[in-house]
């Protein structure tokens, strides 16, 4: 049994289904993305949501805590009146956007390098629009990365939140 | 420390050369293959998947690095690092799993503006052994 991910026989044939469901026919991240493209994607920053993400690096700060167990949804408390989501969330969900997300993409691709810039702090609950445009393709020491910009803007009223230069080296 | 603990914030009186409190983290396995975070990519949290594709444990996603760096500055800048603010990281080396991951932090510039300075931090996270696994620079503008 593996000391990391301790696991019985049935656990292990439930993970092994999952993993075999991921390997479908798919192209690596180079073949997938031409420079110029241009997607977007809207994102509803519900208090669960941001919760799950906070909770996953254990960052417990109040000020984003529009969840609490008991009471469920709450207004939240932070200097900008009601919670905000962690500086970085959105950055997170920037690869569900840069490519083709209806299409499976081949694992092993891995997030290198991010330049980001926060305008303005997000209120949990906000629907923002994340738009990224692949900027370059290129090889470095016998790797290939792609290059995007992202921007984050609030749906209701284009507010600027967010914006990130990113690589990804590609398989 | 909490973000509501002012004993470390960076203050206009803050000097270049201040160092920022560290936090650490440990590399939980569970938490890097949760959905929201590394589930897509068994990479992330399969020690028999990562041993195939050459990785010698399941390795975390930068990302969470960047969270850490985020939360340790946070700490340091409160409500300033909402509002014209720039975070960029250079992933250097994988977090493997149960690795123990601990933040830094220096401010390397000061810069007067009308109303307040602009800080520039040497940021990064590194193992139990010092070695560097993210480094970045944050800037901050803290008014007056």
């Amino acid at each position: 049994m593996n000391r990391l991910k301790p696991m019985t026989a049935i656990q292990e044939g439930q993970t092994q289904e999952f993993i075999n469901g991921l390997a479908e026919e798919c192209l690596p991240y180079w073949d997938m993305v031409e420079v110029g493209d241009v997607l977007e994607r809207e994102l509803h920053l519900s208090p669960e949501l941001v919760t799950l993400y906070a909770d996953g690096v254990e960052d417990f700060n109040p000020w984003y805590e529009a969840w609490r167990m008991n009471s469920w949804r709450i207004p939240g408390e932070s200097p900008f009146g009601g919670a905000i989501v962690p500086p970085l969330l959105v950055s997170h969900f920037v690869l569900s956007v840069q490519f083709d997300h209806t299409k499976p993409f081949a694992i092993g691709s891995i997030h290198t390098f991010h330049d980001s810039e926060i305008f303005a702090p997000i209120a949990v609950g906000a629907t923002v629009r994340i738009t990224t445009r692949a900027t370059d393709k290129f090889e470095k020491r016998g790797r290939r990365y792609v290059r995007h910009n992202a921007e984050v803007v609030d749906v209701d009223n284009d507010t600027l939140y967010f914006s990130e230069t990113r690589d990804i080296l590609s398989l | 420390m909490t973000s509501t603990d002012l004993t470390h914030r960076v203050t206009s009186d803050t000097e270049v050369g201040y160092a920022l409190q560290p936090i650490s983290k440990k590399a939980v396995i569970q938490l890097m293959g949760s959905r929201l975070w590394g589930r897509f990519n068994p990479n992330h949290w399969d020690p028999g998947y990562a041993q195939t594709t050459g990785l010698s444990a399941p390795i975390q996603t930068g990302e969470m690095s960047s969270a850490y760096i985020a939360e340790m500055c946070v700490n340091h800048f409160g409500e300033h690092i909402f509002q014209g603010s720039r975070i960029a990281c250079k992933y250097v080396s994988s977090v493997l799993a149960d690795e123990v991951i601990t933040t830094g932090g220096v401010v390397t510039e000061k810069t007067p503006l009308e109303r307040g300075f602009r800080f520039k931090v040497d940021v990064w996270c590194e193992n139990e052994k010092g070695e560097k696994k993210t480094v970045g620079v944050v800037e901050v503008t803290v008014p007056e």
